[in-house]
């Protein structure tokens, strides 16, 4: 009886493991297929390198690449010293009853809608970008879409740093602190360099997350189609561009580009993850 | 008592989730020799040793009433007072787990990382002061050779005997033990039994143990832990 259960929770979780991993390979599979008219064509590097000028026929998507890595790139940035800083202060530098309460609240952030940031973005965020900078022009550009988006990484960071810290052998920390090390040691030289796995994974789903997200770029970052020439630049994202072109006409050339843009943004996810993951090592310095 | 005492335990009171586990224990330790507490299983004596170092602290739901006093340098000192920080306390009441607990990190890195806590930098002297840790740790001779490999790669009774030199590299007065040698085997076992009577000209040691031969081989003094109380035999 227990074997005939084992075997069929095996086929089972094979089976849900299969599809998962097959969902992934139709997805790029799609991309692919409906990109074709634009890869075949050898078309497809020169879409990387060009300008979007539908106008004149220009289809390229080198300002949405620059937008997409600028803006998660930059959220990054940000998001980083802040999950790390919140994840110490709940590992052992705060209060335990404060860190209960932090802990809520980020678990409730991950639930906020992500068009609450942008409705956020455009009325706080932008104009104080727009006080503070001249040269930010509207207020509508990288650095505010990339705060506002470290915000919404930021969360989904702290989790799995979270996990990273609670994975760490507790002799290990008893050890520590039976040595005399003081909390901020003990997280220095023991909870980190353990927590390392924990932490890169965090830091690639923040990325995932931060390059996936649509709306906060959409609604806040300006939406220009041109390189970005710094922070306080208006820019489009990949998934921005896919989003304001999916509302324009089935039959047009611009729609089948899209494909394409979606194609390279699989590409670029795949290409940050690998890259965190080499950088990242198996563990941590020390 | 002949010898002078070390340690001073006054009117403790420990309660875990609001049930006492010891009340009201009164209680005098001997410099420079070994006292053991028994007991069955479950009555807190573990705990106890965490009371003499504040390590029951980290625990959520535990609450202690009473004084702990300590000889230091001549000197009573109130060891939940403010002249002594926990991190200093620490370093002067050293202690030894029931499963042995190397960092996972070379033996040397181990060796130093107590001394790396407190800042020290001089390699000559860090060399010096593991070399002796391990000397009197009886760990010399065997790991002399492989000091930067991992601590993992020892056996059980190795890496006791490394957590012990770890924690003798502080210069510990005070070194506590929860049952050091439970997880050994009986020859790994008399090897750590031999070292702790040694360790009696250094430090004043605590030792907590199951078993009634080894208290009788090894303890000067030993205590049994009844419920809520401790009962001198």
């Amino acid at each position: 009886m227990t074997r005939v259960f084992q075997k069929t929770a095996r086929i089972v979780f094979f089976l849900s493991a299969a599809a998962s991993a097959m969902a992934a390979a139709l997805v790029f599979g799609f991309l692919l297929v409906f990109g074709f008219p634009l890869i075949g064509g050898g078309e497809f590097f020169s879409l990387l390198t060009r300008p979007w000028s539908p106008g004149q026929g220009l289809y390229g998507f080198l300002p949405m690449i620059t937008g997409t890595a600028a803006i998660s790139f930059l959220s990054i940035v940000f998001a980083l010293p802040l999950s790390l800083g919140t994840v110490c202060f709940m590992g052992g530098l705060g209060p335990a009853r404060i860190s209960r309460l932090v802990d809520g609240f980020v678990r409730f952030m991950t639930g906020i809608p992500t068009v609450i940031y942008g409705f956020l973005g455009i009325f706080l965020l932008v104009p104080v970008v727009r006080t503070l900078f001249t040269s930010a022009g509207s207020g509508m550009c990288i650095l505010s879409a990339s705060l506002m988006l470290s915000l919404l990484v930021s969360p989904t960071m702290i989790i799995f740093f979270k996990d990273g810290f609670d994975s760490v052998d507790v002799r290990y920390i008893q050890a520590a602190d039976a040595l005399g090390a003081d909390s901020v040691q003990r997280l220095i030289y023991v909870i980190l360099p353990e927590a390392w796995p924990g932490i890169v994974t965090g830091i690639i789903m923040g990325l995932g997350r931060a390059m996936g997200d649509t709306l906060i770029a959409l609604m806040i970052a300006g939406n220009a189609v041109h390189v970005p020439g710094s922070i306080l630049d208006s820019a489009r994202t990949l998934t921005s561009h896919i989003a304001l072109v999916s509302a324009s006409d089935y039959d047009s050339l611009a729609f089948k580009s899209i494909f394409a843009c979606g194609l390279t943004l699989y590409v670029l996810n795949a290409f940050a993850v690998i890259a965190v993951r080499r950088l990242g090592g198996k563990r941590g310095p020390v | 008592m002949d010898k002078p005492v070390k340690i001073r335990v006054e009117n403790l009171t420990f309660s875990y989730h609001q049930t006492p586990v010891f009340e009201n224990v009164n209680l005098a330790f001997e410099a420079h020799a070994i006292t053991a507490i028994t007991g069955p299983s479950g009555r807190g004596k573990s705990t106890f040793l965490t009371v003499l170092n504040r390590l029951w602290e980290s625990q959520p739901f535990a609450e202690m009433q009473g004084k702990v006093w300590i000889l230091l340098d001549g000197q009573w000192v109130d060891i939940y007072g403010k002249t002594l920080s926990k991190p200093d306390l620490r370093r002067k009441v050293g202690m030894v787990f029931q499963t042995p607990n190397p960092l996972p990190m070379s033996i040397w890195k181990n060796m130093a990382f107590p001394l790396k806590l407190t800042g020290i930098s001089d390699k000559s002297l860090i060399e010096e002061k593991i070399s002796a840790a391990l000397r009197q740790a009886f760990l010399w001779d065997e790991v002399k050779d492989r000091l930067h490999d991992s601590a993992f790669g020892l056996s059980g009774g190795q890496q006791q005997r490394l957590c012990i030199a770890r924690a003798l590299v502080s210069q510990p007065e005070i070194l506590l033990l929860d049952e050091p040698t439970s997880s050994l085997d009986a020859g790994a076992a008399s090897v750590i039994e031999d070292l702790l009577v040694r360790l009696k000209e250094r430090c004043t040691l605590i030792v907590v143990s199951h078993y009634l031969d080894q208290v009788s081989r090894i303890a000067d003094t030993a205590l049994k832990l009844q419920a809520r109380g401790f009962l001198q035999t």
